[in-house]
């Protein structure tokens, strides 16, 4: 299974509006050429991007959040999993794509003993799947979305082989301003609230 | 922290609008923390690491929540990864209330070399992530240093620190 087919198939399938965090690099270069516009925060950095999502789900909380996940970064920090337990957001849905490998740099270690979807479970988090078939891709998300709760799906890949850089305008400054305007659009957004 | 410092902080918090507190508990600040886990103004949450509270933090803000991370040197120099990517990468304003451990006048305990690093590299860690920071250590000053912290937080768009140090925190 490809990475780029399931994301292919999930911008077919999530709401335009929903909240997304993207983490570096082939989440964020992909998903990015799939919804350039809207609510997408991409080029998460290392262990950044599913604690980031968490803070997101407490400023929209009536609305999904969609964390894409990647394995070799949640390995960075994976006490942001306790974390993530122990908040137990009820509107964050986690996609792990976990294609084994350091970019094209040689295998992480889930391609060993260390399995994600476990260690997730060990911090306290219910709700998980590993998923291997497009069909229990399908199946797994319209789950997620269509029910209440935290979700943390590990979606195995294969590695990548293109290069993925990403079109520069999508990441820094400029894609911080550009989430920021979609987000203050929405009626749910936080700091009308505050303004109040 | 004393008593008077813990209602001078919650006071000033709830004026400035400042409702979701992040911390992984640490012991001079562990008075502040729990009066505001308690205090159902405010929604508290413990972090497993410093770095995703960070993030946690970054999350929020930029959905509009104003947040104040709340930790201890230790905390900073392990969310140091998370700080130059919120505040130099992306520019993300987070309110970070540090105890300044290792300053003059901690006689908390801890051995003295640990105390000795934190000091040395507290200030120049700031400076390095480019985190612009005041130094709080008289009572009489902690309320405006946390009106002018948060609103310099928004204003810059940017994390900025108060080093809670002196009568205010020992």
């Amino acid at each position: 299974m490809k990475r780029r087919e399931c994301l292919e198939w999930l911008a077919s399938y999530v709401p335009e509006d929903t909240v997304v965090a993207a983490s570096l690099s082939s989440n964020s270069s992909m998903w990015s050429s799939l919804r350039p516009q809207g609510a997408n925060f991409f080029g998460l950095n290392l262990g950044l991007s599913l604690p980031f999502a968490l803070g997101l789900t407490l400023a929209f909380p009536k609305g999904k959040v969609l964390c894409l996940e990647s394995d070799g970064s949640l390995m960075n920090d994976s006490s942001s999993l306790i974390t993530l337990a122990d908040v137990n957001p009820s509107n964050l849905v986690v996609l792990v794509f976990d294609n084994a490998s350091y970019a094209r740099m040689g295998p992480t270690f889930t391609s060993r003993a260390a399995d994600l979807e476990k260690i997730a479970q060990g911090a306290g988090v219910k709700n998980t799947a590993t998923i291997r078939s497009h069909e229990e891709f399908a199946l797994g998300v319209k789950r997620a979305f269509e029910s209440e709760g935290l979700a943390f799906l590990v979606v195995k890949v294969e590695p990548d082989t293109e290069r993925t850089v990403g079109n520069p305008r999508f990441y820094g400054r400029p894609m911080r301003e550009r989430f920021v305007d979609a987000v203050m659009q929405r009626p749910d957004y936080w700091g009308k609230k505050a303004e109040k | 922290m004393d008593q008077e410092s813990v209602r001078l902080i919650i006071e000033t918090l709830k004026q400035e609008g400042v409702e979701l507190v992040v911390t992984l508990p640490e012991e001079p600040t562990y008075s502040l923390t729990e009066a505001i886990r308690q205090d159902p103004y405010f929604t508290s949450i413990t972090v497993a690491g410093e770095g995703n509270g960070i993030m946690l933090c970054a999350g929020a803000a930029i959905g509009g929540r104003k947040c104040v991370f709340v930790t201890g040197i230790a905390g900073l120099l392990v969310a140091s990864w998370a700080l130059a990517q919120t505040g130099m990468v992306f520019g993300i304003p987070v309110l970070l209330l540090i105890s300044y451990r290792g300053d003059m006048g901690d006689h908390s305990g801890i051995p003295g070399a640990q105390l000795l690093m934190f000091k040395q590299v507290a200030e120049p860690l700031l400076n390095t992530l480019r985190i612009p920071y005041r130094i709080v250590n008289q009572k009489a000053a902690l309320k405006r240093s946390l009106q002018e912290a948060n609103f310099a937080c928004h204003d810059y768009g940017a994390p900025v620190a108060l080093l809670l140090s002196g009568e205010v925190l020992w």
